[in-house]
């Protein structure tokens, strides 16, 4: 069962299922089932290293030399699902990743856009914009990044029956 | 040990109310069948070019089987005794193993999480040791002496009592359930889910009871054990891996779940794999 | 009130939980929808020739559908979930009550098929259920650029109770929730509301309860 369905309480995750409880350090608490138990040092979660920068969160395999990429000026939005690749995305934008970041404009509204692959066929989008921008244009930046994704999806789709 | 030891089985593919002239048409491990009432009133049941399989019509249900079963269909006397009021709770299909549907069933410690408040809640949450084995002369696997603290055990419990459960595996995708009774104490009611193999990761289940209970309406005895069931679902669904893992390895077995693991165990030693994976494949 | 009810109809459910939540009881007349196909018999087709659930009967009155139950309910005992204190936020209301007959129509039918083994065309239902969820994030994502964390408003109102169910309860037709964050934080803000209720798939959060001190000894 996927501890993402869990919930927090404190600084312990707990599963779903069975309730039972994991420390920050990834090892498990408590196990409901048996309250009088300290659960073995086995049964532990599998951890990865985690940063939080300026509001986007950053996991890495392995340890890394380096801390994240810092973004200066820019501001986390929000993030989406396409169901298409990277390429398709840099097609419709008409521009590829520079820095690790896809720029697109949409009726006088720039994003930037953090790609991250899933599988083959799928991209998470993490949009960011200007972090002085208001509502307004907030809220224009993110129909800019749902024009992209609507583009970059038609582009994969190329050759079946545009779906209004 | 091949997939096909669980060929020779009993499985539901229906109920029994619900058998009409035209046929109602499903599978079982993946081969379409079509059941229906037959001429003189008892299920026909047919498999591919037309191809008659064993029917037979016991607990408010039909049960098929794309083999040759060996025995007769297991025996639940209960079913039998007067005053027992059936229910056939209706087909709920989940995307699991039907292996992993029968495990869940088996399991207690989920009870303050997952059914909050009616079959357990929190602190309510510890699992005392209760006896569990093989039965060698009936095969089956049983676990008795399980106790558990309920808030509303069933539906003719008024508050929460501490229930006696007894739990039986009599085929590989059956499960009974013996529970206190709260009207008549010294009885047991008697819950069961029988589970309709369709694919190694999809089954349709059939809920079905019979209780000691003359006071609660029928729909509201089926609504509070589809209640439980789908409370469950969401779970089965989720369950990594897909298929039941018949070898120790990643996961760790506590006291708790010592029915699931003889549950496990009697699976493999009978090369009931169907829905399950083994390491070495 | 009288509620003519299917525990696992999740527009029955946004009945139950608008009263929960504007504290009315209700009266429940458990229907056997499933197996028994009840709602198609004599006695409730009389009441309700479309042959569907849930209905509400108070004194004379009689209503068929689940959004009407859910103003009329607010209109009773709760007005502020009305949420048209303004001509924009009556249409803002409005539009999504409108907009959650299509997640019925999607998500709900995606998910009799999967669960109840009804008829439909799963893949378009799915893919019509995925497009409604897109939307609806990005509603919600807009909402929350206004400083607002529910549909029309900040606080919660009768559109946020119409859509809630459908959506939360998608992953049972095989719909996932994963690619939408912010439905995942307003299904969670609807989940703490004073009086929030379940129903089956759909759990409350173990979080808003303290981790139990461990008992010596307790049974």
């Amino acid at each position: 069962m996927r501890l993402s369905r869990g919930f927090v309480r404190g600084e312990a995750l707990s599963c779903i299922y069975h309730g039972w409880r994991y420390a920050q350090e990834g090892n498990c608490l408590r196990i409901p089932a048996h309250p009088g138990l300290t659960p073995p040092d086995t049964i532990r979660v599998a951890m990865q290293p985690v940063e939080d920068g300026d509001g986007i969160i950053w996991i890495s395999a392995g340890e890394p030399a380096a801390g994240p990429p810092r973004f200066d000026g820019l501001a986390p939005l929000r993030s989406m699902m396409a169901e298409t690749d990277i390429a398709a995305l840099e097609a419709a934008a008409g521009t590829k990743s520079a820095a690790g970041l896809l720029d697109y404009t949409h009726n006088a509204q720039t994003v930037q856009l953090l790609l991250a692959p899933e599988g083959q066929a799928r991209t998470l989008m993490h949009v960011l914009a200007d972090e002085d921008s208001n509502p307004t244009q907030r809220i224009a930046a993110s129909r800019a990044a749902e024009a992209l994704r609507r583009a970059a999806e038609h582009i994969r789709a190329a050759g079946s029956p545009n779906d209004p | 040990m091949t997939r096909n030891a669980m060929i020779d089985e009993w499985y539901p593919v229906g109920l029994a109310s619900q058998l009409d002239v035209h046929g109602r048409k499903t599978a079982l491990m993946g081969e379409p069948i079509v059941v229906r009432r037959g001429e003189d009133g008892n299920a026909k049941v047919t498999g591919g070019n037309e191809h008659a399989l064993p029917a037979c019509i016991r607990y408010g249900h039909v049960w098929s089987s794309l083999g040759d079963p060996q025995k007769p269909l297991f025996a639940i006397p209960e079913a039998d005794q007067p005053g027992r009021r059936l229910v056939d709770v209706g087909v709920v299909r989940v995307r699991c193993s039907p292996l992993r549907a029968v495990e869940n069933f088996l399991d207690i410690a989920h009870f303050p999480f997952v059914h909050t408040d009616i079959l357990g809640s929190e602190p309510h949450t510890e699992v005392q040791n209760y006896k569990v084995e093989i039965r060698e002369d009936e095969d089956e696997v049983w676990a008795t002496q399980v106790k558990f603290y309920q808030p509303q055990a069933a539906k003719s419990a008024e508050g929460g009592i501490t229930t006696e459960y007894m739990y039986r595996v009599p085929a590989p995708t059956c499960s009974i359930l013996y529970k206190t009774c709260p009207p008549r104490p010294g009885e047991w009611d008697v819950i069961t889910l029988f589970v309709q193999p369709l694919a190694e990761d999809l089954c349709n289940v059939w809920p079905w009871m019979a209780l000691f209970d003359d006071e609660t309406p029928m729909t509201d005895l089926i609504h509070f054990q589809q209640t439980i069931f789908v409370q469950d679902r969401s779970i089965l669904e989720n369950q990594i891996p897909r298929l039941l893992p018949l070898d120790p390895g990643m996961e760790i077995p506590t006291r708790a779940d010592l029915t699931s693991v003889a549950y496990r165990r009697w699976l493999k030693r009978h090369g009931y794999t169907y829905g399950a994976q083994l390491v070495a494949q | 009130m009288k509620l003519y009810d299917y525990v696992l109809s999740p527009s029955c459910y946004k009945v139950r939980l608008m009263a929960a939540l504007a504290g009315v009881k209700l009266s429940i007349r458990p229907v056997d929808f499933h197996p028994g196909a009840e709602h198609r018999g004599p006695e409730l087709m009389t009441l309700n020739p479309a042959g569907s659930i849930p209905i509400i009967e108070d004194g004379d009155l009689v209503l068929t559908e689940s959004s009407a139950m859910l103003v009329y309910l607010a209109a009773t005992a709760a007005p502020q979930w009305l949420g048209n204190d303004t001509a924009m936020h009556a249409a803002r209301v409005q539009q999504w009550i409108s907009f959650s007959h299509r997640l019925t129509a999607s998500l709900g039918a995606a998910r009799l098929h999967e669960m109840l083994l009804r008829p439909g065309n799963i893949d378009v239902l799915q893919g019509q259920g995925t497009a409604a969820l897109r939307e609806l994030e990005a509603g919600l994502v807009e909402q929350s650029i206004r400083g607002q964390r529910f549909l029309a408003l900040d606080r919660p109102t009768v559109a946020d109770i119409a859509c809630f169910p459908y959506v939360a309860l998608a992953p049972d037709g095989g719909v996932s929730l994963d690619p939408y964050p912010a439905i995942r934080l307003w299904s969670r803000a609807i989940r703490a509301i004073e009086g929030f209720i379940e129903m089956p798939g759909i759990h409350r959060l173990h979080e808003l309860k303290p981790e139990p001190v461990p008992e010596v000894g307790e049974a």
